[in-house]
């Protein structure tokens, strides 16, 4: 029956397992894995250097096995040793006990700060666990105890596996285990008691060391020596004496400073809580023998303050609560929100108050209004009670729209020109483009594709952050994102340029929205160009910097010239527009022919360079170099010409699509080219233009200098002269070049058609602000966010230089600019970012609080200061850290001082002497009796004590090998512990 | 066909006009010369799928206009580019001489720094050569690049850059792997061993 429920996948053993018991399977199964590990024989490693189960690494293996339908896993955990020469056990040394064995004695690594427990109470390197799987299962009956644990004697046996195999029992929390370790001839039982109330004899020394004495039953007198290892462990957790600093503020003084305590643009950071919970000071003998110590029920020797050792820890309150972590993670979860601006705000809320899109001003006036109050007090004060109220209640609970001050006061912000004495003017705002710092620093939104630290944009997400985080959540967010739309269309419609955006086109290192908004600039730049171009071309000057009337501008070039283009543009859609004018357009510049008067442009249609040359010049840049036309030898003059058009990262993207779909085929090409030829034709024209009467080698001569070759020749009468020629491939018949050539005619650039129309760009932008909902904001400006935060942090550290923390911040910065970027990040890759930001504000507020705690500021001696600031950077990196000179050094009498202060806090409260200053305290301490007991006080009760014993002694019998012992015990409130390993001579029974 | 494609790889062709970068790609593409090609308009695309190391991989080359006043074109074909050819004619000192501002171009506009370049001289079959093989070798190894000497005439090496171009960024695996298995740092782990929390074996005493 057995074998058929369970089916055997090696084939040999079928037969062996058809009468087996679960018992025996249950056996075999564990040599299984033991020897699927290689855990047989004896392996001897290096004698254990100290620290070494701190320094290295542990690591582990498990597997799961079953006892009947019981699961059980198997874990092997290991110390990672350089030369585990695993193969060397052939040679098994008869009389080498187990490493296991050896390990008990060893006084490297006691106590160690952090390790598994079974190392904490044994010492060991090396140990394999059978635990039930599932964390509720537990085995609790004696009898299944037994049995598990004759099953681990027998599978020891049967493999001659020499590390320890420990069995849990009970329940999990009770980290009850049993074991036993095996080696030829010797065995080592591993047993324990674990109680919640400690039987009094237990509780110092002289009554364990009795226990350990009778658990041997040594049969030799006298009885080996017992070495000793003691540590107390003392818990400080009241720290009134130390306030939490001011540095890292608290809410209130965050918000609660008069003086611009709360800047927009400026972001919070440090813990809310101290984010040190606990100083654990452990106070340790290392080596002591019996007899030279006393400690029994009425008396001790084990005065903490004369421990030879020293060493400290401390807690780190779980996730404190920090500031900036909070922000950012505020402001993502605005990610999620699927509503739309509308949705949010409700039309009505606009409407009422009478705005519409078409009035715009009403947003600007708001700004020009003069402020009854200076608006940053106002506001201040303000936020004071709207982040004391928000942060109280749960925040984003209640949402509301920006009362007019905050509005103002961030308006005022991100417009700073609104409020400068010449409002408004365009030109002004270029001036608050700060100029570009070279700085790596400043150059972070290359990496991180946010923008500059200076920009609107950037501006604008630490503003949206900050109304979220404390004025109205996610409604003050759409409603700031509304005003902040109004406020651009404001600006196209009445020619006022966008401060803090660089001029010039989309910068593409830039995320996605400030492009966006440089597009809007570079709109409003030509807007404002042609519109101021018109005032004055009444007289018909020309405007070098900005083709004039572009749009109104009529011409020549016939719809035929362009038809296949405009044909082949509906096609591929609506992504040509930004490369040339649609049609609507160009009619309408056709029916505009004001400009057409007198230019002669109508002879000039079929005109060959002769008639042309009778042309006026139009639309001169400046002479090229010392170069002439090759025809008549007049000057080669270099045309004003039309800028290319300005491209927004999703706009290239679309057209790259459109140029990759036309294939790779000739035909595919050639439309390619021509698609693209709409600046060559326009450059050519505008060159015709300025240079009457010219060739296609003039053009090319400045056009693309490298396709006009020169060579000097002999002419007839012997003389040697300069003799040009278009390269062969421009002289290709009807190539692309010669065919643009045809076609153009003189025109200047001002008054052909437009190569990039601003007005449809700008409404396409506009519309595209206009429809982001806050959750699309607030992945467009998220990268900014991360971008000040990681700043932030490196402002922060910078005050505290902790090596480490800056070693992750380069870390945050390089991989949060691989996932930025990407187009679309996963949330738990920012939500990693984030986390990570949160930690390293967390670590520099932990270093403020112990700095405070320390009084490292206070330290007057450089050499002092130096080793003490040490001491508390090695608070926050490492485990446990020793103490140098004990209760004797520095850091040790600050320790104490620390203790003293917190012991007399609780033990006279009311007392106001309790206050008088702790040097003097000291002073008092007369005899070293009296004195040891004034210490005793100055520290509370222990909250662990633990020791460890330790002897070589034969047992059973008094011919047998004297073989390692050691118990370990430790109370703490809640409970007592002994852990004991006792080895025997097992050949001779 | 298209199925045991390992990826798609895009690459750029740069360099100043006239110095080959279309005539390189259709000797490559098409294996001809075609002395009658004109000059690029804007930027051009041809595709062609190779095999390296025994893995397919389909290119999506871009052949840019070397030509100043298409250059506002070519930004956005530098965005997710993985590999770089930047071509010179060794028979025209100018063309090399230029090289740095097409560096600069490459620094401004590559959104990834991972990316791999690979210079070429061009035209070693003509006579009056004017930039010497190591020229061109120790600025390749100035700024990190790969650098062949190659005749878009001859066919010489021409096979060979693009071959090695893209062994290389399959070598980077970052370049081509898919965006999901980008490894990220964890420090966040770090962060919870380091810190208390829940006994799970490993714990301290107190
Ligand atoms: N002898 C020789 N001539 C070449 C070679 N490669 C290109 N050419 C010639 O050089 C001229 C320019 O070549 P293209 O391939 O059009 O140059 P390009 O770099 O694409 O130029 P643009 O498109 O203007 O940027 C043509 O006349 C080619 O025939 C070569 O390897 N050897
Ligand atoms: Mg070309």
């Amino acid at each position: 029956m057995a074998a058929d429920s369970e089916p055997e996948s090696e084939v040999f053993e079928i037969t062996d397992f058809t009468t087996a018991s679960e018992w025996e399977r249950f056996i075999s199964k564990v040599e299984e894995v033991l020897n699927d590990w290689k855990l047989i024989g004896n392996s001897l490693g290096k004698p254990l250097e100290k620290g070494v189960f701190t320094s290295g690494t542990w690591e582990e293996k498990s597997d799961e096995i079953s006892f009947a339908d019981f699961k059980f896993s198997v874990t092997h955990h290991y110390l990672v040793q350089e030369s585990a020469d695993k193969e060397g056990k052939d040679e098994v040394l008869e009389d080498v006990i187990p490493q296991a064995m050896q390990d008990l004695l060893c006084m490297n690594n006691d106590f160690p700060p952090r390790a598994h427990c079974l190392v904490r109470w044994y010492g060991l390197r090396e140990f394999v666990v059978i635990a039930p799987a599932a964390n509720k299962d537990v085995v609790l009956s004696e009898s299944k105890c037994n049995l598990l644990l004759s099953s681990v004697s027998i599978a020891l046996g049967n493999t001659g596996c020499q590390v320890p195999l420990f069995v849990q029992i009970h329940h999990k929390w009770r980290r009850m285990y049993v074991g036993e370790c095996q080696g030829p001839g010797v065995r080592t039982d591993f047993e324990m008691v674990h109680l919640r109330k400690v039987p009094n004899q237990y509780t110092h020394l002289s009554g364990l060391l009795d226990i350990f004495k009778s658990k041997i039953g040594c049969p030799l007198t006298p009885l080996p020596p017992v070495s000793i290892a003691i540590r107390f462990t003392y818990v400080l957790q009241d720290w009134q004496q130390y306030f939490w600093p001011q540095q890292p503020p608290d809410i209130d003084a965050l918000v609660g400073g008069e003086v611009g305590g709360l800047e927009f643009g400026k972001l919070p950071f440090g813990a809310c809580e101290d984010p040190i919970s606990e100083l654990h000071l452990a106070t340790t003998w290392p080596h002591l023998t019996e007899g030279i110590i006393v400690d029994n029920d009425v008396y001790s020797d084990l005065d903490p303050l004369q421990a030879p050792h020293w060493s400290v820890r401390v807690r780190k309150a779980d996730n404190p609560q920090c500031l900036l972590g909070d922000f950012v993670t505020e402001f993502f979860k605005i990610c999620r929100r699927k509503e739309s601006t509308d949705e949010i705000l409700g039309r009505s809320t606009f409407e009422e108050e009478g705005r519409e899109i078409a009035d715009i001003s009403h947003a600007l006036s708001k700004l020009t209004e003069p402020a009854p109050v200076p608006i940053h007090k106002l506001s201040v004060s303000n936020m004071v009670h709207t982040a004391k109220k928000k942060i109280r209640k749960h925040r984003g609970v209640e949402e509301s729209p920006l009362n007019n001050d905050v509005l103002n006061t961030i308006l005022l912000f991100l417009f700073p020109d609104a409020a400068s004495e010449k409002p408004l003017d365009g030109t002004s705002s270029t001036d608050n483009n700060n100029p570009p710092s070279e700085s790596e620093e400043y150059n972070l939104y290359n990496q991180f594709k946010s923008a500059p630290s200076d920009s609107l944009t950037y501006k604008l997400a630490l503003c949206l952050c900050m109304i979220n985080f404390y004025h109205g959540g996610l409604k003050g967010v759409a409603h700031l994102w509304q005003e902040f739309v109004l406020e651009m269309r404001f600006r196209w419609e009445n020619n006022f340029l966008i401060p803090g955006l660089a001029s010039g086109p989309p910068d593409l290192r830039c995320c996605l929205l400030h492009q966006k908004l440089q597009m809007l600039n570079c709109c409003i730049e030509r807007k404002k160009a042609r519109d101021e171009g018109r005032k004055t071309s009444t007289s018909d000057n020309v405007t070098n910097t900005y083709p004039g009337d572009a749009g109104r501008a009529g011409d020549q070039l016939g719809p035929d010239n362009l038809k296949g283009t405009e044909k082949e543009k509906g096609e591929v859609g609506k992504s040509w527009d930004s490369w040339s004018d649609s049609e609507e357009e160009f009619f309408e510049c056709l029916s505009d022919t004001e400009e057409l008067k007198g230019n002669g442009q109508e002879s000039g249609k079929k005109g060959g360079p002769k008639e042309m040359a009778n042309l006026k010049p139009e639309g001169r840049l400046c002479q090229h170099g010392k170069l002439t036309l090759l025809h008549n030898g007049e000057p080669l003059y270099i045309p004003v010409t039309q800028e290319p058009a300005p491209m927004t990262e999703d706009l290239l993207e679309e057209q790259s699509e459109v140029l990759a779909k036309l294939g790779t085929s000739a035909e595919g090409a050639h439309l390619r080219a021509r698609m693209q030829s709409a600046c060559l034709l326009s450059d050519m024209e505008s060159f015709k233009a300025a240079n009457p009467g010219c060739f296609l080698e003039d053009f090319v001569r400045w056009y693309s200098p490298r396709d006009y070759i020169e060579e000097e020749v002999i002419d007839e009468k012997g003389n040697m002269v300069l003799k040009g020629e278009l390269s062969a491939r421009m002289k290709i018949p009807s190539n692309m070049w010669v065919e643009a050539w045809e076609t153009a005619k003189p025109i200047p650039a001002r008054r052909q058609r437009r190569l990039f129309d601003d007005t449809r760009e700008a409404e396409k932008v506009l519309h595209y602000l206009a429809v982001q909902k806050p959750a699309d904001l607030a992945r467009h400006l998220l990268p900014c966010v991360i971008h000040a935060a990681v700043l932030k942090v490196k402002e922060e550290e910078s005050l505290e230089n902790i090596s480490s923390v800056k070693k992750i911040i380069k870390q945050i910065i390089s991989h949060s600019s691989k996932v930025l970027h990407f187009p679309n990040p996963e949330d738990k890759k920012l939500e990693e970012i984030i986390h990570q930001i949160t930690n390293v504000e967390a670590m520099i507020a932990r270093a403020r609080s112990l700095k405070a705690k320390f009084g490292t500021e206070k330290c007057e001696q450089e050499e002092e200061k130096e080793d003490l600031e040490r001491f508390v950077s090695c608070l926050l990196e490492q485990p446990e850290v020793l103490v140098v000179g004990a209760g004797r050094g520095h850091a040790g009498k600050i320790i104490h001082k620390l203790f003293m202060n917190a012991q007399r806090l609780t033990e006279s409260s009311d007392e106001a002497a309790g206050m008088a200053p702790p040097e003097e305290e000291l002073k008092r301490m007369g005899s070293p009796e009296e004195r040891r007991q004034n210490s005793m006080s100055d520290f509370p009760p222990p909250a662990g004590r633990e020791l460890i014993l330790r002897s070589t002694v034969p047992r059973p019998a008094p011919y047998s090998r004297a073989l390692p012992q050691r118990m370990y015990s430790v109370l703490t409130k809640e409970d007592f512990r002994l852990a004991g390993a006792f080895s025997s001579d097992t050949s001779f029974f | 066909m298209d199925e045991d494609v390992l990826t798609t790889l895009k690459i750029l062709i740069i360099g100043e006009s006239g110095v080959g970068k279309s005539s390189l790609l259709l000797r490559f593409t098409d294996d001809t010369f075609d002395p009658e090609l004109a000059a690029t308009i804007g930027v051009d695309f041809k595709v062609k799928t190779i095999s390296v190391d025994g893995n397919k991989a389909k290119l999506a080359i871009w052949d840019t206009a070397g030509q100043e006043r298409f250059r506002t074109l070519t930004p956005s074909y530098y965005r997710g580019a993985q590999g770089v050819i930047l071509v010179y004619d060794v028979t025209r000192r100018d063309t090399f001489v230029k090289l740095d501002n097409w560096l600069n171009e490459l620094e401004t506009y590559c959104t990834r720094n991972d990316i791999v370049n690979m210079l070429v001289g061009n035209k070693i079959d003509k006579e009056n050569r004017e930039v010497d093989r190591n020229e061109g070798l120790k600025f390749a190894r100035k700024h990190s690049m790969l650098f062949i000497e190659a005749s878009a005439k001859t066919c010489d090496g021409v096979q060979c850059a693009f071959e090695e171009l893209v062994e290389k960024i399959i070598q980077t695996p970052g370049l081509w792997e898919s965006e999901n298995q980008n490894k990220g740092v964890k420090l966040s782990q770090r962060e919870e061993v380091n810190g208390g929390g829940a006994c799970g074996g490993y714990c301290s005493v107190l």
